[in-house]
């Protein structure tokens, strides 16, 4: 298995969470006060709480619900109902490997990682995240490609575009080439937006 | 035929004092009904086939069975004392399981974290032993001798003070609250929460309460428990799975969780499963 761009690293500043997907996973990406990002399943085992909905404070992520803190290697460290308890070893949410590299969260199975680091893209950096409702395949073939990975311009910006499969739709990471400047990206967001537009209105047709 | 054996049960479908003049179209337990209003000004409650079902007005609703109840609904002896302002708090549809709307509303645990700096604040987070039985006599669910530190306890509430609450549940979808009545420490205001349920994964909560309150006007009590409920819905509709898991494992539990574990056993213990989710998925 591939590592999965889940999210772009501008996108989760520290002392955040958010909601994301690892195939048909919900996962919480989220970055501690220090800057040290994680990807963790996206429940609390206590309740079932989405931990995306939770708070982080210091090194450590905690429920909305009742507060359990958790921190390194998902490891529950403190149940406010309890102040005196050591919370039990057993009391974990899973984990999954994460690397940051030229500002994209990658994402993939704990233990089942690739053994490359994700791929690189030298002359471009991450601009933003889209979502739609529309397939990546869809999406491609909007933009006249096939594959996860495409290359081409978008508002006469050089881009590459990363698609993430999730099950209701698709995230396009849009990465636009070095150096481009604010009125340059506008146009980038112009044309993504228009691309994504195309892409649902093909599929309300093939509909 | 759903529900099974939460078929038998009353369930709160309208508020008695607001009926519907043109008619509502509402579900229970998965099939339609229709809550109507009759010549004589009462309310009439049919299935999908037309067959009137049977009805109690009380506790501010119309409750109704798609089934037959063996049972007159559950008592509340302090709906009749006198000096109690009756609230009737409106409905909130919400996308989960009745049964996670219930546990909800028996968790003091989350007070701080939910209803931050109203029903709990931090660091005044811990939950001390309180005690929990199942009463066989009248089967219901007990959670007594509970206590915890709130800043704002009641809309009459002066600044913070250790309420005392009990937690009953008389049936499946439905519960008592008794807590410290801020004007009248001697006594207990009354806060119940009385669910519909639509289908397994939504519901419609009908809170209504008994207080002890000469002062606050009644939107604002109203508003009130409104605010504390849409709080408590940005958590229920976010708990995974929609279901409430009744077999052991699927979720880990601590000493403050005794009322929800009871609650889970005596679900599965009667059978009452409609919105429970039996085999760790």
């Amino acid at each position: 298995m591939n590592w999965t761009p889940a999210a772009l690293s501008q996108d989760i500043p520290s002392g955040s969470a958010a909601p994301g997907q690892l195939g048909d996973k919900d996962i919480v990406i989220w970055r501690s006060a220090s800057g040290r990002i994680a990807a963790w399943s996206d429940r609390c085992p206590h309740r079932g709480m989405r931990l995306s909905h939770g708070f982080v404070r210091g090194e450590f992520l905690s429920c909305i619900y009742h507060g359990w803190r958790y921190g390194d290697g998902g490891q529950c460290h403190r149940i406010p109902a309890h102040p005196e308890l050591t919370p039990p070893e057993a009391i974990k949410v899973p984990v999954f490997a994460v690397v940051e590299s030229g500002g994209i969260v990658w994402v993939a199975e704990k233990d089942a990682e690739p053994a490359d680091l994700p791929m690189e893209f030298a002359g471009f950096a991450s601009f933003r995240t889209i979502r739609t409702t529309v397939p990546a395949s869809i999406v491609a073939a909007a933009f006249g490609c096939t594959g996860l990975e495409l290359r081409g311009t978008l508002g006469g910006t050089d881009v590459v575009l990363l698609l993430q499969p999730l099950t209701d739709g698709c995230n396009l990471h849009v990465l636009a080439a070095d150096g481009t400047g604010p009125d340059q990206l506008d146009r980038v967001s112009v044309a993504v937006e228009a691309l994504r537009r195309q892409a649902e209105s093909v599929q309300e047709f093939a509909a | 035929m759903n529900g099974g054996a939460m078929r038998d049960q009353w369930y709160p479908v309208a508020i008695a004092a607001q009926l519907p003049q043109k008619g509502r179209d509402s579900l229970l337990l998965g099939e339609p009904i229709h809550i109507a209003t009759d010549e004589t000004g009462g309310a009439r409650v049919t299935d999908g086939a037309g067959r009137i079902l049977p009805i109690i007005s009380r506790y501010g609703h119309i409750w109704t069975s798609l089934g037959q109840p063996e049972q007159d609904l559950f008592p509340i002896p302090e709906a009749d004392q006198p000096g109690r302002r009756l609230v009737d708090v409106g409905s909130v549809k919400v996308r989960c399981s009745p049964l996670r709307a219930v546990e909800n509303f028996l968790d003091i645990a989350h007070f701080p974290f939910v209803h931050t700096d109203i029903l709990g604040s931090e660091p005044h987070t811990e939950v001390e032993r309180y005690e929990v039985e199942i009463r066989d006599d009248v089967d219901e669910v007990w959670a007594t001798k509970v206590k915890f530190y709130q800043p704002q306890a009641a809309k009459s509430a002066q600044g913070g003070i250790t309420t005392e609450y009990m937690y009953r549940v008389p049936s499946p979808t439905c519960s008592i609250l008794y807590k410290t009545s801020p004007p009248r420490p001697g006594e207990w205001d009354v806060i119940t929460l009385f669910v519909q349920p639509l289908t397994e994964e939504t519901c419609e909560v009908w809170p209504w309460m008994a207080l002890f309150d000469d002062d606050s006007s009644m939107t604002d009590m109203i508003h009130f428990q409104q605010m504390i409920f849409v709080q408590d819905r940005s958590i229920l509709e976010n708990q995974i799975p929609a279901l409430l898991p009744l077999d052991p494992g699927k979720e880990i539990p601590t000493r403050a969780d005794m009322t929800s574990i009871a609650y889970r056993r005596w679900l599965k213990r009667h059978g009452y499963t409609y919105g429970a989710q039996l085999v760790a998925a």
